[in-house]
């Protein structure tokens, strides 16, 4: 692809680092990323993707806009409220940058919209139902998936390259203390609370992290990535293929 | 000694967790766990969510992985929201 006149102003940032350069920006711009969950952590995701020229981007959440997720999910405003999410999220995207592609999907992921032609997968998801999901056919489906949550001022960043064969994933950290961990807990953000800004750092390291995966540039696969910006401390800790694990070692544990 | 570090609200004042734990033969994650728990009952709880990882010397091991003197023993407690 060509970069036209007004691409080349918009990307100049980009272009002046030798490492993304117009090859970079080109690769981004015939990339197609799929966003399951437009929450507290898919809607800075998504506006930090969209605004760095990601060409074909693809929503699904089955949820509409509450009072509730004014204070975290940032691309809705309060004449929003009522209205299917992902809707609104393709509007404020496109008005980000209009070159942008956008399938919008009210409703859950499903075996429809993961078969798409994506380069990379972002879990935003709440629940561990559509975690294991999403762990499952990208493993299967040998796509990267950059996974994240968060919960009152912590946060978490898994990113697995599925390309790579040994590549532990989702379920391998799960499952790592004993196999009937891998149960909905009982608190998530609609119980416990979450603090916005603790939302927009881990989405934005989604993003980061997908453009630095699409680039071929990122390196920490398998290491989980922790935050709490109460203390203002982040810890990484290295990730192995766990034998409890039964995508990876074919044991009996059911995610 | 073994090095603790309770990691994000695991770390609260609250809890009182302590810094270090003395180091023994057969001593594993789940037995200072359990030794943690019949002393700070509130963190014993917390410890025994599902899904709190731990990781020694910053590697995800399994709650029966030996531990060894010097060593340094983190918890984590479980994220799942967005």
């Amino acid at each position: 692809m060509r970069l036209s006149g007004r691409q080349f102003a918009r990307y100049s940032r980009h272009l002046l680092m030798d490492d993304i350069g117009v090859d970079g920006q080109d690769r981004l711009l015939n990339s197609h990323i799929l966003i399951v969950g437009m929450g507290g952590l898919g809607c800075p995701a998504a506006l930090y993707l969209a605004a760095a020229g990601i060409g074909r981007m693809t929503v699904c959440d089955a949820d509409v806009v509450a009072d509730s997720n004014l204070h975290r999910q940032i691309l809705y405003r309060q004449g929003d409220v009522g209205e299917f999410k992902v809707d609104c999220a393709k509007r404020a995207l496109q008005e980000v940058n209009a070159d942008l592609v956008v399938q919008a999907y009210a409703q859950s992921v499903s075996a429809e919209i993961l078969d798409g032609d994506y380069q990379l997968v972002l879990d935003c998801t709440d629940n561990l139902a559509a975690r294991g999901l999403l762990n499952r056919h990208c493993r299967a489906s040998r796509l990267p998936l950059v996974s994240a949550s968060a919960i009152g001022w912590e946060g978490q960043l898994l990113a697995f390259d599925f390309v790579r064969q040994q590549s532990p994933c989702f379920n391998c950290s799960i499952t790592q203390s004993k196999p009937e961990a891998a149960t909905e807990l009982a608190e998530d953000c609609s119980s416990a609370g979450v603090l916005g800004p603790v939302l927009g750092v881990m989405g934005s390291l989604q993003a980061t992290t997908a453009i630095a995966m699409i680039l071929g540039y990122f390196q920490q696969h398998g290491e989980l990535q922790r935050y709490d910006g109460k203390s203002g401390r982040w810890m990484n800790v290295t990730l192995s293929t766990n034998p409890n694990c039964q995508l990876c070692c074919g044991s009996k544990v059911d995610v | 000694m073994i090095k603790l570090l309770f990691f994000g609200r695991l770390g609260d004042a609250t809890y009182a967790a302590p810094e270090v734990f003395e180091a023994s033969v057969g001593l594993t994650a789940a037995g200072v766990r359990d030794a943690l728990s019949s002393l700070y009952p509130a963190l014993g709880r917390a410890l025994f969510e599902p899904q709190v990882l731990v990781s020694v010397d910053r590697v995800i091991v399994d709650w029966q992985q030996p531990l060894l003197d010097g060593c340094e023993l983190a918890f984590l407690p479980p994220v799942t929201g967005g």
